[in-house]
């Protein structure tokens, strides 16, 4: 007997687990009707409210349908909008005067004295995504995917399969999936030549292919314990440059900006990560716990801690905290700013996205019912908090009156209603 | 009680109502602590037709219901609604938590027993042959999809007098404030204490004189209390008893088991499922329930 071989467990481990059960068995609202109520549709509708302060806002309604057939096959369709406004850092640095650039669709922006360059933007992105998974026998399944999406200036079109086997008496579960995805970068106004004034090369697009595989298994230790390991290769490769990102080039000795040269990216990226994840079940709440590696061969790499909690409160009920911490080094040819007269390295940024980064998230779901609303909602806040490298030790001049990269509050909300029919 | 009736009755007891009726080859009450013959006689038709319901839809003896559709599939997949898939996910539960020693496979094993008193004993070639029909790990399960492999049947009989008295009180509950008791053949759940911070009282009967003699009288409040033993059903061998809960690892009855244990848990499911665990062990009931941090009274 399991149980006797395992002093350690505690004793009242067989009693939650069996109460679990029974309760997930009893309180099933309806369950007597059960029989001519089968739900085999599903709809989602979720908005995403995304704002960094006084940087990027985000509207993002999505809306996802899934119908499942009854020999376990099942198909879903997403659509989904974003509405972005705001503005992003340009990667240009702040000086002790007002900044002038003009933009490459021809309009001039002006930065005020001493404050980080920003340019503002405006754009809308509309994604169709569709999958299909169905069942071989009853131990594997596949799953194949399709995506389109379309912005002012990027256009993703791509499509992804795996596989996934049960093993060991389905305690051992086997993912083996790829994907590939044909872009296309056409900047408004024209693609600048990298690491130039911005002088425009030519005014159509610039492919970018991605492909990657991925590897994955979960295994059950106990009726009460998950663990699971996933790896990923990205291979990238074609136009990876941000063509509305500046390097500021400053005065060797004053550190004052002089002028700026657009970014410059190599044009492959190979992109690894390790994902360990565990989901333990106490009596009802569950414990989530995650850390992630990540490496690529522009030589940025990540942490990613993550730990979450669901509280459930009663069966409608439950809230999740959560708790996530991220440290990501710079990547190899970033820079704060270019040095007037010093030869040019071969690729370039100043985008805080490849730079050094720390970021702590605190945020949490609630998940509840609506009295006789059908159908389920969620809620779900985060407050993020982002910092760089304000004061690298090469900052010449002025450059060490400023924080260059000062600490940013990120807010998201977003409001989610599940309903079967 | 010995109802032969199947119609049900209600009768008043000192201050508090007792409705009796007939289901699941068992004898079956609800008892309601309330001054209104109305509110007794709406919680009793409640509790019977729930009990109905769950023996017309899981008993293996009635033909054309999902499980009649299971056991006569052919290894052909049948899919399953949610509360049928549920109790198998609770089934599975208890198969995994027993190391396979709770299997609702086990029921073809009674095609060559038969718990009659006697001392009809089937060959081990018969008990060896039915033994291939036998076994969870043979089914496939992936919700809602079951495909039984020909031959094999499953069988709900170990927990589905339970799952009713627990759902019984789930409706019940919902529909009232006053305390109850529901009992299916012995299998029961109360909801709390009487008024007057009065508790039900529950008898533990002496299994050689079921209903005559009570062993132990409890006092508790809310919970669920279930029983598993030999008290009726079983066959003789070579001047012992056996009773009629089999191993389906090795298709023989439960030896050297208790005559009877009770068990007090949360739900009467925890409460049936962890006595008929506790059974399985044989000798080492005790022990086992020991270990489970639980209320039990073994005979």
């Amino acid at each position: 007997m399991r149980l006797q071989l395992e002093p350690a467990k505690p004793a009242s481990a067989l009693r939650d687990i069996l109460h679990t059960a029974a309760l997930a068995l009893l309180l099933v609202p309806g369950a007597a009707k059960a029989a001519d109520t089968d739900p085999t549709d599903r709809i989602d509708f979720t908005t995403l409210l995304y704002g960094e302060q006084s940087r990027t806002q985000i509207f993002e309604p999505v809306v996802r349908f899934t119908h499942l057939m009854s020999d376990g096959q099942w198909v879903s369709g997403q659509l989904g909008i974003d509405v972005i406004t705001g503005s992003s850092p340009t990667g240009a640095l702040p000086s002790g005067i007002v900044q002038t650039r003009t933009s490459a669709s021809g309009r001039t922006i002006t930065s005020p004295a001493g404050q980080i360059p920003m340019a503002p933007f405006k754009d809308r992105r509309v994604s169709l995504d569709g999958q299909w998974q169905r069942p071989w026998g009853r131990l594997v399944s596949s799953t194949l995917g399709g995506h389109f999406s379309r912005e002012k200036d990027y256009q993703s079109f791509g499509v992804d399969g795996k596989f996934s086997t049960d093993l060991m008496h389905r305690l051992l579960n086997i993912t083996i999936g790829g994907g590939v995805s044909r872009d296309s970068v056409f900047p408004v106004g024209g693609t600048p030549a990298g690491l130039s004034a911005g002088t425009i090369i030519h005014t159509g697009s610039n492919a970018k292919n991605v492909s990657n595989v991925l590897l994955g298994a979960s295994r059950i230790l106990s009726r009460v314990w998950m663990v699971s390991v996933n790896g990923t290769r990205t291979f990238e490769s074609g136009y990876l440059t941000e063509p509305y990102k500046l390097i500021t080039v400053e005065n060797r000795v004053t550190g004052a900006p002089v002028s700026s040269l657009t970014d410059k990216r190599p044009s492959t990226r190979d992109r690894s990560s390790v994902l360990l994840s565990s989901v333990y079940h106490l009596t009802d709440d569950v414990v989530y716990t995650s850390y992630r590696y990540y490496w690529d061969t522009w030589n940025v790499r990540s942490h990613t801690i993550d730990l979450k909690y669901r509280r459930v409160l009663d069966a409608d009920t439950y809230v999740e905290p959560l708790l996530r911490y991220y440290q990501q080094s710079s990547a190899s040819f970033y820079t704060v700013g270019l040095i007037q007269g010093a030869p040019l390295p071969e690729y370039g940024t100043s985008d805080y996205r490849l730079g050094k980064l720390r970021t702590i998230t605190v945020g949490g779901t609630f998940g509840f019912r609506a009295g006789d609303v059908p159908g389920s909602f969620t809620v779900r806040g985060q407050y993020m908090r982002q910092a760089g490298d304000g004061s690298p030790p090469n900052a010449i001049g002025i450059q060490r009156n400023f924080d260059l990269s000062p600490s940013i509050s990120i807010f998201s909300a977003v409001v989610g209603y599940t309903f079967d029919y | 009680m010995n109802g032969v009736s199947s119609a049900p009755l209600l009768d008043r007891v000192e201050d508090y109502f007792v409705g009796t009726f007939r289901a699941m080859a068992s004898p079956c009450s609800v008892l309601v602590d309330t001054d209104d013959p109305t509110e007794a006689e709406a919680l009793l038709a409640v509790a019977e037709e729930e009990a109905r319901r769950i023996e017309e839809k899981f008993s293996r003896y009635r033909r054309g219901n999902l499980v009649d559709q299971i056991n006569h599939s052919n290894g052909r997949p049948i899919d399953v609604d949610e509360e049928a898939a549920l109790l198998i996910n609770y089934a599975v539960t208890c198969y995994a938590m027993s190391d396979g020693m709770f299997d609702i496979t086990s029921g073809v094993l009674r095609q060559v027993w038969t718990f009659d008193g006697s001392s009809r004993v089937p060959s081990r070639d018969a008990v060896r042959n039915c033994l291939r029909h036998v076994g969870w790990w043979r089914v496939g399960w992936k919700q809602p999809t079951l495909t039984l492999p020909a031959g094999m049947e499953i069988d709900f009989g170990g927990i589905g007098k339970e799952y009713a008295v627990d759902r019984a009180a789930v409706l019940i509950g919902q529909r009232t404030r006053s305390s109850y008791v529901v009992n299916f053949g012995g299998d029961l759940y109360m909801s709390g204490p009487r008024r007057g911070s009065r508790t039900w009282g529950v008898g533990v009967d002496d299994p050689d004189r079921t209903g005559e003699v009570a062993l132990y009288r409890l006092d508790v409040s809310r919970g669920g209390f279930a029983t598993s033993g030999d008290a009726s059903r079983f066959v003789r061998r070579r001047g012992k008893r056996l009773g009629h809960i089999l191993n389906p690892k090795t298709g023989w009855p439960v030896d050297g088991a208790p005559r009877s244990i009770t068990v007090f848990g949360r739900t009467c499911m925890e409460a049936g499922t962890l006595s008929t665990l506790a059974y399985l062990q044989g000798p080492r009931a005790r022990q086992y329930l020991e270990k489970q941090d639980v209320q039990f009274w073994i005979v």
